[in-house]
């Protein structure tokens, strides 16, 4: 019988692991690609699907590079990049304002709660056009869309996370002489940050869903305009590239939150991964 | 005299009408420097006497006064120590010992936190964070986070009711020792009749929410759990809270 009798200590053992997943997620993602590619060389000539219809990475790839040389590649993706920046900016601000005046005061709660609830099931395309009217076809009404969904997303987050808030720790620090502002941003706001950093990354999703749909129904610039124009000039690539340029920007955006996130949240303890040692 | 609780009323329900009181008519005067234990059973009403104490209940009728002024409502001159140890799970040892002067704004925050956690025996754990520390050792910074504030009376709620018996042991003499270090005006509520017995100079015992007894330990300290004498204390509280003679009943 083999076995390694070499001893690791447990965090060494994670420390590989993670190593591990890491190159296994990379294999797993190139092998996606290049199985995709494949299958478009070899329909080529069998012809399963029109091959209009279902471009390969490599022609996708092609039409960066022609975006990229005619200039106008970075332009889309910064005003798409800016819209969901800056209402998704404005948006966790407001929420975390709304959440918390909903957490604090009864009369908020009843004021703010009701119309919230009757707003929230609404689909914020369904929004767009009024938006459209209101705000006009200019910037605003588009980040104000993304504005409105990021709030949407954000608020039960941020309230319930304050209105969780361990009562014995309220009582400690009232009895250390914190004052009722000094228990709301020292105690109850920093108990509810990593719920409102949950809600953060969920109201992300929403809020790049809201610039996509704007950028689709009434815009002449960014990524989502990008998709409804290549549709229809039937240029499949470029529709890939900017749905593929789209998930990356999210990707990139959700990656930066959880690294402040595990920065952030260091003092807590580790998740189901520990549960058993393997 | 630190702290003067006068005819103190309360009632959290009434049945057919009458209040059901959960302290009735309690008086008690803590002397400066004075270490009481408050025993009694579940539901005797300890508890609430260190809630309407730390200003987290408000009492129905009576008065309670610190140092001369009556308190209404939690503040820092009345520090808590919790069984469940309360620390801010998002600061370190340092940061928890350091809230309450922070919250005050005292600069030489950090120096008087140190000495502190120096003082429970913590040096080396300051930028720990409460999630990488035993019971026993949250405890102390719990202690610790409230003995910074230099507050006039320690409330503690059953502080080692959540430790393994070792722990408590060693807490015990620890409490002692820094009872006599600091000179604090102590309230400690425990369900151990031997622990009242080491650490008290005076044992209350509450029965429906009044006083039943009320017996200073004339035992020199630190003292032994062997003597004769502690055992006879011991055995005299046992009986009274259970209304039984101690023979059939196992303490821990």
């Amino acid at each position: 019988m083999k076995r390694k009798n070499k001893v690791v200590s447990y965090q060494t053992a994670a420390l590989m692991r993670a190593k591990q997943d890491k190159y296994f997620k990379i294999i797993a993602l190139i092998g996606f690609l290049l199985l995709w590619e494949l299958f478009g060389r070899v329909n080529l000539h069998t012809l399963w699907i029109e091959p209009k219809f279902l471009p390969m990475p490599s022609e996708i790839i092609m039409a960066v590079v022609t975006y990229i040389q005619a200039g106008t590649f970075w332009g889309h993706v910064g005003i798409s990049l800016y819209r969901v920046f800056v209402g998704f900016v404005i948006g966790v601000i407001l929420a975390i304002i709304m959440g918390g005046a909903i957490a604090s005061f009864r009369l908020a709660d009843n004021m703010i709660s009701p119309i919230l609830n009757l707003f929230g099931p609404i689909p914020i395309m369904a929004f767009l056009p009024m938006f459209v009217l209101w705000f006009g076809i200019g910037e605003s009404s588009k980040i104000i869309l993304v504005t409105y969904a990021t709030i949407i997303y954000m608020v039960s987050y941020v309230s319930s996370g304050i209105k969780n808030t361990d009562p014995v720790l309220i009582r400690s620090a009232s009895s250390l002489g914190a004052s009722p502002l000094q228990i709301f941003f020292k105690v109850k706001f920093q108990s509810a940050l990593p719920h409102i950093f949950e809600g953060m990354k969920g109201a992300l999703g929403a809020a790049f869903g809201a610039m996509v749909v704007a950028e689709m129904m009434g815009a002449s610039t960014g990524l989502g305009y990008i998709i409804v124009f290549s549709k229809n000039w039937f240029k499949m690539s470029d529709m890939f590239m900017a749905a593929i340029v789209i998930g990356l920007l999210y990707s990139v955006i959700f990656a930066i939150l959880s690294l402040i996130e595990s920065k952030l949240f260091r003092w807590k303890t580790s998740g189901v991964n520990s549960a058993v040692e393997s | 005299m630190a702290v003067i609780i006068d005819h103190l009323y309360k009632a959290y329900e009434e049945k057919n009408g009458e209040m059901q009181y959960v302290l009735n008519n309690l008086s008690l005067t803590m002397e400066k420097g004075e270490f009481i234990c408050v025993l009694g059973k579940s539901g005797c009403g300890k508890s609430t006497l260190l809630n309407c104490l730390a200003g987290y209940l408000k009492p129905d009728k009576g008065t309670i006064t610190v140092d001369g002024t009556s308190i209404s409502g939690p503040g820092p001159e009345r520090g808590v120590v919790f069984q469940q140890h309360a620390l801010f799970p998002w600061r370190t040892v340092l940061k928890n010992v350091q809230f309450g002067l922070e919250m005050k704004g005292v600069k030489t925050s950090r120096e008087t936190a140190m000495k502190y956690i120096d003082m429970v025996g913590l040096n080396g754990y300051e930028n720990k964070f409460p999630s990488g520390l035993s019971g026993g050792m949250a405890q102390r910074v719990g202690i610790a986070r409230a003995l910074a504030n230099d507050p006039e009376v320690l409330l503690m709620d059953e502080p080692l009711g959540a430790l393994d018996a070792l722990t408590r042991d060693s807490m015990r003499r620890e409490i002692e020792r820094i009872w006599k270090l600091t000179e604090k005006t102590i309230l400690f509520i425990t369900h151990s009749v031997p622990e009242a017995v080491f650490l008290a100079d005076r044992v209350i015992i509450l029965n429906k929410g009044k006083i039943q007894m009320d017996q200073k330990i004339n035992l020199p300290r630190s003292r032994n759990i062997n003597d004769p004498k502690f055992t006879a204390y011991v055995q005299q509280f046992e009986s009274a809270i259970t209304g039984v003679s101690s023979d059939s009943v196992i303490t821990e």
